[in-house]
């Protein structure tokens, strides 16, 4: 090698140390997390809610402190599922997994004989969700897709790698995902924006789906800053899903909100409209027309409440009044001074969407009186017999609501 | 005095500890010094990090998303129970950093960045943390700057992406002159 082709050599050595040194910073980042915090609320103390990394005996969940309307009955179903989100389960509900964040596990829970035990399916994942479809298992990290095949009665073994076929962006804020398998056998998946406000990059705020290869990719809605749930509704089969109102703009909203897609390629409008018309101060400044084109919520679920999951509820064990109804998990708030939400609700509507009606149903989790709270409601999951099962991610175990009537006078 | 009520929240905190995991309590000491204050660079102190970080950050460990090959190691096994037992015992312990000499205009220029990034609104006015977020006042120099850094390129994985997300876009520059003033308070 002459010298001259040597030092060529090393200078493209250098050039690509350089360039991964970039490629380290990228992607190109978002505006900083306190971008749209205004002056008058720099000095606010208001931060995330800390979640609970370990384990919650069953004897130190307070469950006779939820509250639910005359004839519904609550009880711990499952523990020790720390960080407990999504539930999904296999065709006859003998196994459940279960989605985490920070702990980076999902949890396989047996369910035989009347009682529950819990073991660790896949763990050391980049907040996994997961979702059980024809047969498998599919486990969607923040960087990873994984599929546990002949998964029906348990998983085992190692599974196949199928992240390349998703194309997955790598931001992780707002990022986990909760997935579903539609009616029509593909797999939906949500990309949330990677920041409080600002204008994304193409491939977040999104819905997309795909076929369950991973081929396919469609993008189905757009303007979506952070959706945690969805549910299709059983008579249009439609998708419902929730989205999280954007911070720092005070203790009255914009609100989260529930949302319709009646059709693929619909605008819910983040960063620049949120909730009912509300137009973004920081990015949508002069920006005539922010809410045009814009599908709003179906209605509005109050402010900073972090809506999770949705369940309709298709069983006949509730009242008449529940079925068909959607049931909505809201989390809590951190970023309002008084806390709200940590709790279930149920909403009323037409099949349209419209005038739809906001009702508590299980509450009890958190007391105003000194903004306390013991749980946090994530996730909703129907069993067979019409009972309804909720996921705290705060103290990770599951509680089962039953219903039965009331004994008649006679 | 100080040792006495040290004393007798190690007795409190034995109870919690199998006799198998004694044994990592040593191991915590000679890293993080006999009172969780580091004299070793790179290492961190953990006296008087708030209890939730500290279980936070273990569990995370344990779990082999965070931290590195020696905390792995020693966390292997280490049950949940332990785990808060050791946070709670640290939590308790008083921070002490050493006198350093202070660059005033480094210190300034850190004191402005933090303002205008408004760090105290989660880590506290003073800076000693609170619940998940970790003390910031007193901490290592140097081990605060490489953490700012790797937070900014993703390379703590496990936690909030919160604290990701407060870092992106800030030049290394100011994450020295921001270690440089925390590591100077109290």
């Amino acid at each position: 090698m002459n010298k001259t082709a040597f030092s060529l050599a090393a200078a493209s050595v250098l050039a690509l140390s350089v360039q991964s040194a970039f490629a380290q910073d990228k992607p190109k980042p978002p505006p900083a997390w306190h971008q749209g915090k205004p002056a008058a609320l720099a000095d606010s103390k208001l931060a995330p809610v800390p979640g609970k990394m370990t384990e919650t005996p069953e004897s130190e969940i307070p469950i006779s402190k939820m509250k639910l309307p005359k004839g519904f009955k609550a009880e711990i179903w499952a523990t020790g599922l720390v960080g407990a989100r999504a539930m999904t389960m296999n065709d006859d509900q003998t196994k459940m997994w279960v989605g985490t964040r920070g702990i980076g596990r999902v949890y396989e829970v047996t369910n035989e004989g009347g009682k529950r035990t819990v073991k660790v399916a896949a763990e050391k994942l980049t907040q996994p969700t997961s979702v059980y479809a024809n047969g498998a298992l599919y486990v969607f990290a923040i960087d990873k897709v994984l599929r546990y095949d002949n998964a029906a009665k348990g998983v085992s073994g190692q599974p196949v790698d199928m992240t390349k076929a998703f194309d997955l962006p790598p931001m992780q804020h707002h990022n986990w995902k909760y997935v579903r398998v539609g009616a029509d056998k593909k797999l939906y998946v949500p990309f949330g924006a990677p920041c409080n406000i600002c204008e994304p990059e193409k491939e977040y705020a999104q819905i997309r789906r795909y076929n369950l290869d991973g081929s396919g990719k469609e993008v189905i809605a757009v303007g979506v800053r952070n959706t945690q749930g969805f549910d299709w509704h059983p008579k249009t089969g439609e998708l419902w899903f929730t989205d999280h109102g954007r911070d720092w703009l005070g203790d009255k909203g914009p609100e989260d909100e529930l949302n319709r897609l009646s059709k693929p390629g619909q605008n819910f409008g983040y960063p620049y409209c949120h909730a009912n018309k509300v137009v973004d101060p920081d990015v949508a400044k002069g920006k005539k027309d922010a809410c045009k084109d814009v599908t709003l919520p179906v209605t509005t679920m109050g402010p900073h409440t972090a809506v999770m999951g949705i369940h309709f509820y298709t069983g006949t064990m509730f009242p008449k009044e529940y079925q068909g109804v959607a049931f909505v998990a809201r989390k809590g708030s951190w970023n309002r001074t008084n806390k709200i939400g940590y709790d279930v609700v149920t909403v009323k509507a037409g099949a349209d969407g419209k005038g739809a009606k906001v009702t508590p149903f299980a509450t009890g989790f958190m007391d105003p009186k000194d903004n306390s709270f013991w749980g946090r409601p994530a996730y909703l999951a129907q069993l067979k017999d019409g009972s309804l099962l909720v996921s705290d991610e705060q103290l990770g175990a599951i509680y089962r609501i039953s219903y039965e009537a009331p004994a008649k006078k006679k | 005095m100080l040792l006495l009520r040290q004393g007798r929240w190690a007795l409190l905190t034995a109870l919690f500890i199998s006799a198998a995991h004694a044994q990592n309590f040593q191991s915590c000491a000679a890293c993080h010094g006999p009172d969780g204050n580091s004299t070793i660079p790179g290492t961190p102190s953990i006296a008087g990090q708030p209890r939730i970080f500290l279980e936070n950050y273990l569990v995370l460990t344990r779990e082999g998303l965070r931290g590195n090959d020696v905390m792995r190691g020693l966390l292997k096994g280490v049950s949940d129970k332990e785990i808060v037992a050791y946070a709670v015992y640290y939590s308790k312990l008083k921070p002490r950093s050493p006198d350093l000499k202070t660059d005033p205009k480094l210190f300034n220029r850190g004191k402005d960045i933090a303002a205008k990034n408004r760090c105290a609104s989660c880590h506290e006015r003073t800076f000693v943390g609170r619940e998940q977020m970790p003390r910031l006042a007193g901490q290592r120099e140097e081990f605060l700057a490489q953490v700012m850094l790797e937070y900014r390129q993703n390379r703590r994985p496990g936690g909030d992406t919160m604290m990701a997300a407060a870092l992106y876009g800030i030049p290394e520059a100011d994450f020295k002159a921001l270690a440089h003033y925390f590591s100077r308070l109290k």
